[in-house]
């Protein structure tokens, strides 16, 4: 279960090394252990500088990818997880934990408690899934409402004196790194007994609990015979209860219109006690029928001190909020492009912003364009090769809008124009990224009557929601176009 | 401390660390400190880690009681813990006994009721509870391999040794050896049989207690944080695995709870759960209904890629009730039909790590509906096709970068991984492949690699058509290169004419080095493939007209190769060097691989000699060999080297086959003294082996002795009788040398010793008493013993000889015939 190691390595792209490490933190008493369990197996823990560049390397982070490197490209080796056996020094490191994210690489080696050869089944070993918690908990800490490098760097200064109290002899004691940092902090006087380990400390004030439902949805749309368009919607509930007592007891109830979209797929977070069956159960893999349970949705829980993730769903709405319509024809010299886009008289039409981003792949900068819109205005970015129709904040009376035109492109240049593997030839698509505050495609709502409380006074309750674009591609219709699998079930 | 083997080289080192820490803790003023956690922190690291935690270590000895007596919140005096600190040092307390413990397991066998009573009153939850389980697991583990039970260690608070709560016999009993702390898997577990928990047996008041135990470290889970919750159900599940009366059916009202929860290490630890219990936990629909959980998490889209990429191995290596497929191996569990995997097969958006793990379960979809059922799913199959169509089009990109072309090339190779022996998935694969290859050559490497890795069932017709896309093609564009590298891998003995072709026509455009290399390493190709005729021609022209010294050089190599050594010896002249090339130099790497075929390899002896009984026929002594092969070998050439000179050279002896089973004629040595002495043969073995190489080796050295050169006189024409032997005792003298030995008699008396070893030598005998022996010692020597007067125990032998040299020789050989007999 427990961690030999943990790095954090920025990925720096055409530097020498491609990367620096950030931070590292060995745990010599389980390096130990993992001496004896490993045996004539074992393989130690390296210096940061061998490690960086394995990892870079397996990776595929350096630069030089223009040869054929057997030990990297051959065929058979094949990683399907994010955990990889590094060479180092003729040895093979293993199990390493590692992801990329937000050009920071996140890596650490957790302990394998028997001997590596035979390797035990990965699903064996404990430390790894503790291990990925770990890195997501550090991920979580780092991000969490940063923006700039400076952020980043102070963060990251936090870090040794967090681990220490969050994982202080490389057994993770927990990974929200926030509860270490308020632990350090205030040294709590005398907390009284039964006091969770996920909870901090107490909230003194005025009860209030917010719950704000944010919903994403995404489709790929084709406009094909024998290829069924898609669409999905993903919701993620957060909470912040402020409740005065040790362990509150609430319940938090999510409610569906009386034509509102099931909610499937639901994932709650571990401070909820228990779940109704009907909840554990609804799911989008099975077909979808009258009977399924539509609410309401309990969730009675203790809550943590910060803002947490309720649960995260899915849903499957009857018609994506708007339908696309893409052609591109080349003509010669030029592109010739026809786009409809039609919303649909069930959603809020009023947006906080909804552009159509038209991007065109592997080809020169723009030289000329020449277009005909029945609404909003086009942004020409030349250099990029991407037009932006800027829609704005409401779609007109009637819902529909269009924009044709040609566009000539000049010669390529390699490094300005960006490069695509699946935009090829008349292969493109359009993106739309729009945001439409207080509302949820699904109906999902929570409002005053939402949160019981099980303790003395009754919480002000706040209740926010928002529904966002996420990948909600339109493809041209008079080309291929990829497919997913549920896109061939019609 | 991250480098604890610089900071304590020795244990004695960590022991002054830890006690200097120690000291410095007791100094601490009676007031809140922020070092008091990190001194607790080091000395247990230092103690741990420098390897000197014992019985027998002072630091030991001081922390362990401190640590104790800080978990339990006891008033350690003076005002050593000021009141607002009590609380995160006994938390801290705890993780320090945690890790000593995992450290030295049964180190706290003896605190389990301490540590109880504890989690019972209001100590802190999250360490007492997880310190509780890890010694419990541990505690069971070992008690159950001497075959004790618990007895009262988790209802005594006050711990039954006398020497104190820490029981370091349980810790010697543990063999210093930590013990695996994963809930078996039941693929892990191999090998491991003996711990396979010989039934566990605790007495009913064992057995409630301990179930008692379990219960309130599972009822107060929910305060832990879920890694830590994680953690205790892994121990846990370990702790009760195999334990009898103890029905896992206690786990289940957590289950609910944490199945609906997305939390990457619940779930692995309702895995582990899974794996250890079985159908005792889960029955037939809560195993499905985990398996649609799992699925359902594999493709949520609110969860990270990493942890998608685990759930979806997790699915593949899912504990199943009742397994059909072999252990060990990746397989879609039989529950996880096509309805619901649905949303988890591949497509060409996906990153290359998740577009392979889906392939590998699209695969074992395709695999298992052979019969290609027609319901109204689209058919996988033809998914797969046009998937794998879709990465070839990616790969052939011109600015693609080379990850595009990798990922093809392992999406085709798991496909043929997991569906060989498909002809309707593999027929499209190779021409789509040859398609690839048509239109960007310049992925040679990856096919050469691919060719490498795939069984030949694929290997063969896609070397086929690899060639034939190659020769069909008149070679002078700039592909050239990558076009010699192609054929270098797939020509053969197969199309012969077109390959030859090809490489005339190409030769004209070889005009650089590197070209030129790559031609010949394609004549190389077809030289081993055994192409004779028109490559011979081809060799000639290149050895003449190639602008490169080198090129020519080698074309003329060659040539002179081809013409001169049969076929299977030509085969593994250029066969793939036996020797790791010392540079990374191809060219360095072929020289040596000619090197290796050519000239003789030094090799471990395949052949054994051992000396028979030696013949006394003719005028010479003749050594009998009977060789032995380990391996068959041919055309062997024994070698032999007398030290010092004492006979003249030795002919070699050649033998034209030898096989291991098959009894060997014996070789014949014919031994030429210069003078009678014995002597030590070196002895080299010259042969070929099978492969075709020629191996040289250093055989054991081989002794002739004295005896071995023992010849009887030639009869005289008298006839040879007490005369003749008089003849020969006098004329020894005055030259020579007389003696008289005491040679000592076995059981068989002197009768069986002379028939034994001497009966070819005597001259006149009176048994069983009196025996006269004239032994000739070439070159030139007598040796004539006479033998008489037998007692009981041995013989008074007169001896003569003409040779002073020989006497101690003699003496010897008398004296050990007894014991040779």
């Amino acid at each position: 279960m427990a961690q030999r190691a943990v790095w954090l390595i920025s990925h720096e792209p055409g530097t020498p090394l491609c990367g620096t490490v950030r931070f590292s933190r060995r745990y010599p008493t389980v390096e130990k252990r993992a001496r004896v369990f490993n045996g004539a197996s074992y393989v130690p823990i390296p210096e940061d500088g061998p490690f960086l560049k394995a990892l870079l390397f397996e990776l595929r982070l350096l630069d030089d990818d223009k040869d054929f490197v057997e030990s990297r490209d051959s065929c058979s080796r094949i990683n399907k997880t994010s955990i990889y056996g590094l060479l180092i020094g003729g040895e093979e490191l293993w199990p390493v934990v590692a992801f990329l994210k937000n050009d920071i690489i996140y890596a650490c080696v957790p302990l394998v408690e028997q001997t590596l050869s035979p390797r035990p089944p990965l699903i064996s070993v404990s430390g790894v899934s503790q291990g990925f918690e770990f890195l997501f908990g550090i991920q979580d800490f780092l991000y969490s409402g940063q923006k700039n490098d400076s952020e980043l760097n102070t963060k990251l200064s936090q870090l040794p004196d967090l681990l220490l109290q969050a994982c202080p002899f490389g057994t993770l004691l927990d990974a929200n790194l926030k509860n270490s940092l308020d632990n350090t902090n205030f040294a709590s006087v005398t907390q009284p007994q039964k006091q969770p380990a996920w909870k901090t400390g107490t909230y003194k004030g005025k009860p209030q609990v917010s719950i704000s439902i944010t919903e994403k949805v995404k489709s790929m749309q084709y406009d094909k015979q024998g290829i069924a368009d898609t669409w999905q919607v993903v919701g993620t509930v957060t909470c912040k209860c402020d409740l005065e007592g040790i362990m509150p007891n609430v319940t938090i109830s999510l409610n569906l219109p009386t034509n509102g979209s099931p909610l499937q797929d639901i994932l709650v977070h571990p401070c909820v006690t228990s779940l109704d069956s009907a909840i554990l159960t609804s799911s989008s893999i099975d077909a979808m029928d009258d009977s399924a349970f539509s609410g309401p949705y309990k969730f009675p829980l203790t809550p943590p001190l910060e803002s947490f993730n309720l649960c995260y769903y899915t849903s499957q709405v009857p018609v994506p909020p708007i339908l696309g319509f893409y052609q591109l024809k080349e003509e010669e010299v030029q592109l010739r492009i026809t786009i409809n886009l039609k919303l649909h008289e069930s959603v809020k039409n009023n947006f906080e912003f909804c552009e159509a981003h038209i991007p065109f792949y592997n080809r020169g900068p723009i030289t000329h364009l020449e277009y005909k819109t029945s609404f909003g205005q086009l942004e020409v970015f030349r250099e990029k090769s991407l037009l932006i129709w800027i829609i704005g904040q409401k779609f007109p009376k009637s819902m529909e809008i269009s924009l044709s035109g040609t566009v000539t492109f000049g010669a390529k240049s390699h490094e300005k124009q960006p490069f695509d593997p699946i935009c090829i030839g008349e292969t493109a698509y359009l993106k739309l990224h729009f945001r439409i505050l207080d509302y949820t495609l699904t109906g999902c709502y929570a409002d005053q009557h939402s949160v019981q409380v099980f303790a003395s006074g009754k919480p002000k309750i706040s209740a926010y929601r928002k529904l966002i674009s996420s990948d909600y591609y339109i493809w041209n219709s008079k080309a291929p176009a990829p497919v997913t699998y549920g896109s061939l079930l019609l | 401390m991250e480098y604890p083997a610089q900071l304590w080289p020795d244990v004695s080192a960590a022991e002054v660390a830890a006690t200097s820490l120690l000291d410095t803790l007791v100094l601490l003023p009676p007031r809140p400190s922020a070092l008091r956690r990190p001194l607790l922190l080091a000395a247990t690291t230092a103690l741990a880690a420098g390897g000197s935690l014992g019985p027998t270590s002072g630091a030991s000895c001081r922390l362990l009681p401190l640590l104790l007596g800080l978990a339990a919140g006891s008033d350690l005096g003076r005002g050593f813990v000021p009141a607002s600190e009590q609380r995160p040092l006994q938390a801290t307390a705890c993780e320090c006994l945690r890790e000593l413990e995992s450290c030295k397991p049964g180190l706290l066998g003896g605190s389990l009721g301490l540590l109880r009573g504890l989690l019972g009153q209001e100590g802190p939850v999250q360490p007492l509870s997880l310190l509780l389980a890890l010694a419990l697991r541990n505690t069971l583990v070992l008690q159950s391999r001497v075959g004790a039970g618990l007895g009262g260690l988790l209802t005594d608070k006050v711990p039954p040794t006398g020497g104190g709560p820490w029981d370091w016999t349980l810790v010697e009993e543990g063999d210093g050896r930590l013990q695996p702390q994963a809930p078996s898997w039941p693929a892990a577990e191999e090998g491991e049989g003996e711990r396979s928990l010989t039934a566990r047996e605790h007495s009913p008041e064992e057995a409630r207690e301990l179930r008692a135990a379990v219960i309130q470290l599972l009822d107060t889970s929910y305060l832990l944080t879920p890694v830590a919750q994680a953690q205790l159900l892994w121990l846990l599940g370990w702790a009760l695995r195999g334990l009898q009366g103890q029905p896992p059916a206690l786990f289940k009202p957590q289950l609910v709870r944490l199945l609906g929860t997305a939390q990457l290490t619940l779930l692995h630890a309702v895995l582990a759960l899974k794996a250890a219990f079985g159908e005792a936990l889960f029955t037939a629909q809560d195993e499905a209904l985990l398996l649609r959980r799992l699925t359902l998490a594999a493709q949520h889209p609110a969860l990270p890629p990493p942890t998608h990429l685990f759930y979806l191995h997790c699915l593949l290596s899912f504990p199943e009730n009742w397994p059909l497929g072999p252990e060990g191996e990746e397989a879609a569990p039989l529950l996880l039909g096509p309805q619901l995997c649905r949303g988890l097969l591949p497509s060409l958006l996906h990153d290359p790590m998740a577009l392979l793990a889906r392939l590998h379960l699209l695969c074992l979809l395709c695999a298992e509906d052979e019969e290609e059922e027609k319901g109204q799913l689209p058919s996988p199959r033809h998914y797969l096709e046009e998937l794998l169509a879709g990465l070839r089009q990616r790969a052939a990109l011109d600015e693609g970068p080379r990850a595009l072309a990798t990922v093809c090339f392992q999406a085709s190779y798991l496909v043929t991984r997991c569906l060989a022996g498909q002809p309707t998935v593999l027929t499209p694969l190779i021409h789509g492949l040859a398609q690839l290859y048509r239109v960007r050559p310049m992925l040679a490497s990856h096919f050469v690699d691919f060719l490498d890795q795939v069984d030949s069932e694929l290997r063969e017709p896609l070397k086929v058509v690899l060639r034939q896309e190659v020769v069909s093609r008149p070679g002078r564009d700039e592909a050239l290169c990558w076009h010699l590298k192609m054929l270098a891998k797939v020509a053969d003995g197969d199309a012969q004419s077109a390959t030859l072709n090809f490489l005339q026509a190409a030769a004209a455009h070889c005009t650089n080095w590197d070209l030129q290399q790559g031609l010949l390493r394609v004549c190389r190709a077809l030289l081993r493939a055994g192409v004779r005729g028109g490559l011979v021609d081809l060799l000639q022209v290149l050895a003449r007209q190639l602008e490169d010294p080198d090129g020519r050089d080698h074309a003329r190599l060659y040539y002179i190769l081809l013409a001169h050594l049969a076929g299977p010896k030509l085969g593994v002249a250029l066969g793939p060097s036996l020797a790791p090339p010392a540079l990374a130099s191809s060219l360095v790497a072929e020289n040596q691989g000619f090197v290796a075929a050519l000239m003789v390899q030094e090799a471990p002896a395949l052949v054994r000699l051992s000396v028979g009984s030696h013949g006394v026929k003719g005028p010479l002594p003749v050594l009998k060999l009977q060789p032995e092969a380990l391996e068959p070998i041919y055309s062997l050439e024994l070698r032999f080297r007398v030290e010092g000179q004492l006979y003249a050279p030795l002919e070699a002896v050649h033998v034209p086959c030898l096989c291991p089973g098959r009894p060997a004629r014996p070789l014949l040595l014919p031994l030429q003294p210069r003078c009678p002495a014995p002597a030590r043969l070196d002895v080299h073995a010259l042969y070929t082996t099978s492969t075709g190489l020629t191996c040289h080796a250093h055989l054991p050295p081989l002794f002739v002795n004295f005896a071995d050169l023992f010849l009887p006189f030639p009869k005289p024409p008298g006839g040879a009788g007490l005369g003749f032997f008089e003849e020969l005792w006098d004329s020894c003298l005055p030259e020579g040398a007389e003696s008289r030995v005491w040679c000592p008699l076995g059981p068989q008396g002197l009768e069986g010793l002379v028939s034994h070893h001497l009966e070819p030598f005597v001259v006149v005998a009176q048994p069983p008493t009196s025996y006269y022996v004239a032994i000739h010692l070439p070159p030139n020597s007598k040796l004539l013993l006479r033998l008489e007067a037998a007692l009981a125990d041995g013989v008074p032998v007169a001896l003569r000889t003409d040779d002073w040299a020989v006497l101690p020789l003699a003496g010897d050989y008398l004296r050990g015939l007894a014991a040779a007999l």
